[in-house]
């Protein structure tokens, strides 16, 4: 799908959690085009010295409004410069960028796992399994229970549970997310699953779907320079070599990825 | 109306501006922004003859007004470049300059005998300045002996324009210059990239796989100037010169050191319109300053 480099201009940035914001953007073209599990790469103004594009994740996007949202922590210059931009500022986007999740057809009962700020990138694959008439199985994790933003968002969509998990026990099951995971796949069988979130957690994700048979989906996160699949500065270690986590992936089968 | 076309030692362009290897792939990924057959050539990315992994994540790193990269010339060797690259060039019109890297003297001469009687390779860049492997690379291009035994060899293998790239990581880049002129280079490109690191403090580990990298970047930019300036003085081949060109402005200040043809790299990764736009901006500046042909700009520099 082709891409295009579109100045947006910012509606909404603000905080929304510890350490996490929520950045709305309107942009038609990207906002038509955007299918779950896709990123756009990010030129931040006033940047100054630091020349590169920044990749976010999109949580939504609303097609008819033109507008879509990204989910972002503070984890650097770039992040926390973000923060500071506010309504009517223009920032240019490459997007729609990436191959997303891939949902089966014929997968009926459906288990998305969402780590930290990991939760954005499955929501719209949530929208669209719910969409689909799918039993959706949300797990949420997070540090603690104001971590956990998009809980709200995913009841409101209609999964058959959405589950959560926090560090220190202040929310839901106490301890990390994938002591969930194990009780769901030891009580319900599933057809596909997806996860997005810090790399330890999906792949401990992964070893689990992988026991219990089940076909999981993966996104992966690597420092990035061109975002259009050019530059091979962001390659994953797979089964068939290396392959560019911005236009092969993010989005990865479990199976292909050498952990 | 300006006129753009240069002579870049036999290989006619349109326009003065081509891609900076590595940075571009082989333009086709950046096919959705820009027609690439705006630029005065396409500069593919290094190529070996089998191919090659590269190096371990992380690749990059962010440092002031620039990056580090060690990709380790990650390619799937000429049989693919031809099967796919050529072949969505060719499609183009637009010259194909081919980055050719190897490992051993060998290996550079056999890319060339791959590659010489493909009609939709235009010129070959001998890359004799990668940072960021352990054989061939850089370590050719800061001794000039080792230039002169790859040129020549390279030289009886082709009689397609042959640009040598150079590497800034030397004493004297002049003595290299000569060393590849001498050798019968047709043009020399420079600059490669500058050797560097970057460590974060937090973790005590250098932010690089491979601990150093190649800095880029308008950071480099007047050490690039500095360079062509000094080998614009120093040979008679013309010159490609690089290092952190963003603007049309900046590729005039190139010109005017001394480069016939200029290319943009890691300006493509801040804006992927950025080969067009340096073409643009040129012939802004021209038809500003009533330049009538941008030959005119090589070597214009008063001092």
């Amino acid at each position: 799908m082709a891409l295009t480099n579109e100045t947006g201009t910012i509606l909404r940035n603000g905080q929304v959690g510890p350490n996490l914001y929520l950045l709305e953007v309107e942009s038609p073209d990207i906002a038509r085009r955007v299918e779950p599990g896709q990123f756009v790469h990010t030129k931040i103004p006033g940047m100054e010295g630091h020349i590169l594009r920044r990749p976010f994740s999109v949580y939504a996007a609303d097609p008819d409004a033109g507008t879509f949202g990204v989910l972002y922590q503070v984890v650097g210059f770039g992040s926390e410069h973000l923060t500071t931009l506010g309504t009517g500022e223009r920032v240019e986007n490459v997007g729609p960028v990436g191959h997303g999740w891939t949902l089966p057809e014929d997968a009926a009962r459906v288990l998305i796992v969402g780590g930290g700020v990991g939760a954005a990138p499955v929501f719209m694959l949530a929208q669209q399994a719910v969409a689909a008439g799918k039993d959706v199985d949300v797990v949420l994790g997070a540090r603690t229970k104001d971590a956990l933003v998009c809980q709200a968002r995913y009841e409101e969509l209609g999964a058959r549970q959405v589950l959560c998990a926090t560090d220190d026990g202040t929310y839901g099951h106490a301890g990390f997310c994938t002591g969930v995971v194990d009780q769901l796949l030891a009580a319900r069988e599933y057809d596909y699953a997806a996860v997005c979130g810090p790399e330890p957690l999906m792949k401990i994700v992964a070893a689990q779907t992988a026991d219990a048979g089940l076909p999981c989906q993966v996104s992966l996160e690597r420092r990035m320079a061109c975002g259009v699949g050019a530059c091979l500065s962001c390659v994953v270690d797979t089964v068939e070599g290396k392959k560019r986590a911005c236009v092969d992936g993010p989005v990865f089968w479990r199976e292909e990825v050498v952990w | 109306m300006v006129a753009m076309s240069v002579n870049l030692g036999g290989l006619v362009m349109k326009n003065p501006v081509t891609t900076a290897s590595g940075t571009f792939a082989a333009g086709r990924e950046y096919d959705d922004f820009y027609d690439v057959s705006t630029l005065g050539a396409v500069t593919t990315k290094g190529v070996s003859l089998n191919g090659w992994q590269g190096n371990a994540s992380p690749r990059i790193a962010e440092t002031p007004s620039g990056m580090l990269n060690s990709i380790g010339l990650q390619n799937p060797g000429v049989a693919a470049l031809k099967e796919k690259d050529l072949a969505w060039l060719a499609g183009k019109d637009v010259p194909v300059i081919v980055n050719v890297s190897g490992h051993s003297f060998d290996e550079y001469m056999q890319v060339i005998e791959a590659l010489d009687d493909d009609s939709r390779v235009h010129a070959y860049e001998i890359n004799i300045s990668c940072p960021n492997v352990d054989e061939g690379g850089m370590t050719f291009g800061t001794h000039a002996p080792s230039v002169e035994t790859v040129v020549s060899r390279c030289r009886a293998a082709t009689k397609k324009p042959m640009i040598v790239k150079l590497t800034p990581n030397v004493t004297d880049v002049t003595e290299i210059a000569r060393a590849a002129e001498a050798a019968g280079a047709d043009a020399l490109s420079l600059i490669n990239t500058l050797l560097g690191m970057a460590v974060d403090a937090r973790t005590r580990r250098p932010q690089l796989s491979r601990v150093v990298g190649g800095l880029s970047g308008p950071c480099v930019k007047p050490v690039a100037l500095r360079m062509v300036w000094e080998c614009h003085k120093a040979v008679k081949v013309p010159l490609l010169g690089m290092g952190g060109i963003c603007t049309g402005t900046d590729a005039v200040e190139f010109m005017l050191a001394g480069a016939t043809a200029v290319a943009v790299g890691t300006a493509n990764f801040m804006n992927p319109a950025a080969g067009r736009d340096v073409v643009k901006g040129i012939r802004a500046y021209c038809e500003e300053q009533g330049v009538q042909d941008v030959n005119e700009l090589i070597g214009g520099l008063q001092c």
